[in-house]
């Protein structure tokens, strides 16, 4: 379909955002995130006539399928992991345009034949040269694969490279891969994927704190008291020892999930929603961010205990681990972000696997009215206001006030206003990949991480990690099913503060 | 999407507003008290409907398709639908919705006010004190709209945006000029409109064959047909003649006799139709040149 400029029809159409022709193609497509994530995707923009007309999509990975192979297992795929219901025409239109190449990441006549195979794909059905890459690959097979892809640019059309996590495994490996991928691709042809960004509740953070003037007036160090960040699984490891053990939750979740957390939180607002105006603002935070001492660090790992009932193995128990690992499964700490409107306002973050339920929260903790003119006993159980973003599950935001209880005599008590998305919004939210499939195919980074980003996460956690070479703690130190070590408890205690637990 | 979990609801006969509002507070307590505390109000908009006893089933089945999916407040205002003249009859009720995968229920409330002839003349007066303060006020109207008479004035006088089906009107080629008018005074939508966008979306696809258009063939309702037209002609700033087989639904449609293939979407029902308008803001300056174009 032509721009609207061209085509008037197109004016008000739900279709004027489609994104340009193009070919995506999935390095790494025999793997888990291409089934469970990646097809359902792409089904789901099908279904919705969100993809471009002129498009195709090639898989490519070590495994040894056929086009027809492929196809079978991505629409058991799609069958499975889809959120809308399966309609036959809406599948045959995108198994029509999906093919598959058997690939050695490092087999320079593969690359050349799938090169030539994508000359043929722009031929047959419009793609103009377009090309998005999606490197869905282990941590080793980044840099050779940048460079295969750097060298056979098409010579004509865009080309945008989604490079999914983990990038890098520290600071210089980060910084190796960036410098590797800049000598190939200009930064905003680049889109280094965090899946949080894409979630709604993480865009209405921004939604909330920029579209509300109530709210950043006191979005300070003068009124908040502390902010609570915690992402928390009560699954454990889901049969991927071998990434985790080599990650741990700090890299897993913290270097990236957790930080970009903090950095949508703290940002300053910015100018336009645009990429770069967004992105430039939350480098700020990152790099104000005060790097924490060791007693402001906690590590933990899970041991044998319950979770919804059911007694559950140890971390060092799960099938290839090694049965004396050291590797976190949490990750508790006490941040600053040293700017002029957070300067001395602890930012208290949490991760960890095997906690007692999935939760993904942001909790605002205002400051104590000053002077409130009631006698003790009656606000005994007041509490401060409390601003809580639900990232998941329950999307929403609730406010914790204090309001009287009905009846003879001031007694007051906290009460909760709840806005639950789906309360107000009935509509099905999109899975995070959709959105960022889309806004990769229509270039927009907004949702992306930049490189600098990047290394301002990777240079804080390489501080932590660096401390924790120089003692060994007794692990496993929580059991299964808490809420993570008791020095966990401690970090806030120390303060007079305490984790917030339902 | 989600079950009912609960419904409260209250009746009466020759009542004053401010029963209704102490009724429906009341059911609001009533419905929560299950679970100890009140179920969650998380209104986008105040929905009115103007409802002529015809139309009286219709719209009650319309709003349980969509209170759900707009837990809002829904207020039917049914004229001449009481016994006496100055008379005002209400039936309130809080229904209150799970949500799928949620410990939270959602509460929507529908107040139906059958007005006898003289409290129908003024309806605003009667609205007003019920509307949701500072959210937005959508007006379905059932039937044909009496351009010029006061009550429509009134309501459209205070709604942000007003919502019909000119497919339910008689002769829709007669009355969009007069639907026309309202266009600077309120925001208006179109349910036969929102019906036709499969069905746009595939002549867009025809472009740039289709941007030489001179006839439309359409086998479907008229309002449909002339809508459809009055859109070719004003995208494409040239005359298209209109050719149409009556039907009651949008079954073909044909460019130069050349056919369309047939939208894959399915076809909505009356509250998804509905639904998809209430989630529409401001003008729709597409639909109103349409609307222009169909004479």
């Amino acid at each position: 379909v032509a721009t609207t400029q061209e085509n008037p029809l197109l004016e008000g159409l739900p279709l004027a955002q489609t994104p340009e022709p193009c070919v995506l193609v999935v390095f790494g497509a025999s793997g888990d995130l291409t089934r469970r994530k990646i097809f359902p995707a792409l089904y789901a923009l099908a279904f919705r006539r969100l993809l471009p007309e002129s498009f195709a999509v090639l898989g490519a990975a070590r495994s040894e399928w056929t086009d027809d192979e492929f196809r079978t297992q991505m629409e058991a795929a799609v069958r499975e992991f889809g959120r809308d219901e399966f309609r036959q025409d809406v599948w045959d239109r995108l198994a029509e345009a999906t093919s598959y190449r058997p690939l050695e990441f490092d087999d320079d006549d593969a690359e050349e034949d799938i090169a030539r195979y994508l000359a043929g794909v722009d031929e047959e059905r419009g793609t103009q040269g377009n090309r998005v890459y999606y490197l869905a690959v282990p941590p080793d097979a980044m840099p050779t694969l940048v460079a295969e892809l750097g060298e056979r640019r098409a010579a004509e059309g865009w080309t945008r490279l989604i490079v999914e996590k983990p990038f890098g495994h520290d600071q210089a490996s980060a910084s190796e891969l960036n410098e590797l991928i800049g000598s190939h691709f200009t930064e905003d042809e680049v889109f280094r994927i965090d899946h949080y960004l894409g979630k709604e509740t993480v865009q209405n953070m921004a939604a909330l704190r920029f579209a509300n003037g109530i709210f950043e007036p006191i979005w300070n160090r003068q009124f908040i008291d502390h902010v609570q960040i915690t992402v928390a699984e009560s699954i454990g490891l889901e049969g991927r020892a071998g990434y985790y053990e080599k990650s741990g939750a700090i890299r897993d979740i913290f270097q990236n999930h957790m930080l970009q957390l903090v950095a949508l939180t703290a940002m300053e607002p910015p100018t336009d929603f645009t990429a770069d105006s967004v992105r430039n603002e939350k480098v700020k935070v990152l790099k104000s961010i005060h790097t924490p001492g060791p007693k402001h660090v906690v590590r933990g790992q899970y041991g044998r205990g319950y979770v919804e009932g059911i007694e559950v193995p140890g971390y060092r128990e799960e099938p290839g681990v090694d049965p004396s690992s050291m590797t976190e499964t949490y990750v508790a700490a006490k941040l600053f972000v040293d700017n002029w409107r957070w300067a001395d306002t602890p930012f208290y973050v949490r991760t960890g696997k095997r906690l007692p339920r999935r939760e993904t929260t942001i909790v605002i903790q205002f400051k104590r009215a000053p002077h409130p003119p009631f006698a003790e006993a009656a606000a005994e159980e007041l509490r401060p206001n409390v601003l809580i973003v639900h990232v998941q599950p329950d999307e929403g935001v609730s406010l914790a006030i204090g309001a009287k209880v009905p009846g003879v005599g001031m007694k007051l008590r906290t009460v909760h206003m709840d806005f639950a998305y789906g309360g107000a919004f009935q509509v099905e939210m999109p899975e995070a990949y959709e959105r960022l499939l889309l806004d990769a195919m229509r270039g927009d980074a907004t949702l992306f991480t930049r490189a600098d980003e990047v290394d301002e996460q990777w240079a804080i956690v390489d501080a932590i990690v660096a401390a924790w070479k120089r003692d060994r703690p007794a692990f496993p130190n929580y059991a299964a099913g808490t809420w993570g070590p008791p020095s966990a408890d401690d970090l806030l205690g120390r303060d007079g503060r305490s984790w917030r637990h339902h | 999407m989600t079950a009912t979990a609960h419904v409260e609801e209250w009746t009466g006969e020759d009542v004053s507003l401010s029963e209704v509002e102490k009724a429906l507070c009341n059911l609001r307590t009533e419905a929560g008290r299950d679970e100890g505390v009140p179920h969650m109000r998380t209104s986008v908009m105040t929905h009115i409907a103007w409802v002529p006893p015809g139309w009286h089933e219709a719209a009650w089945t319309t709003l349980e398709g969509l209170a759900e999916r707009h837990p809002s407040r829904a207020i039917l205002l049914v004229p001449g639908g009481a016994p006496g003249d100055g008379e005002l009859a209400a039936r309130v009720q809080v229904a209150a919705y799970a949500l799928p995968g949620e410990r939270k229920h959602v509460a929507a409330e529908i107040i139906e006010l059958r007005l006898g002839n003289q409290r129908a003349k003024s309806p605003a007066s009667i609205v007003m004190p019920l509307l949701i303060t500072g959210l937005p006020v959508f007006c379905r109207w059932r039937g044909r709209p009496p351009f010029g008479e006061r009550e429509l004035e009134e309501l459209t006088g205070l709604a942000d945006r007003l919502v019909v089906d000119s497919r339910e009107w008689d002769e829709p080629v007669a009355d969009y000029p007069r639907l026309a008018e309202l266009f600077d005074r309120v925001a208006v939508s179109d349910i036969a409109w929102q019906r036709t966008l499969p069905w746009r979306v595939e002549l867009a696809y025809t472009w740039p064959e289709v941007g030489s258009c001179e006839e439309l063939m359409v086998i479907g309702p008229a309002a449909d047909a002339h809508l459809l037209a009055g859109w070719l002609r004003s995208r494409l700033d040239r005359e298209v003649r209109l050719a149409v087989t009556p039907a009651e639904e949008l079954e073909s449609v044909a460019v130069d006799g050349r056919e369309l293939s047939h939208p894959v979407e399915e076809a909505q029902g009356s509250s998804d139709l509905l639904s998809a308008e209430l989630e529409t803001f401001g003008r729709d300056r597409v639909y109103e040149a349409a609307v222009r174009a169909t004479g």
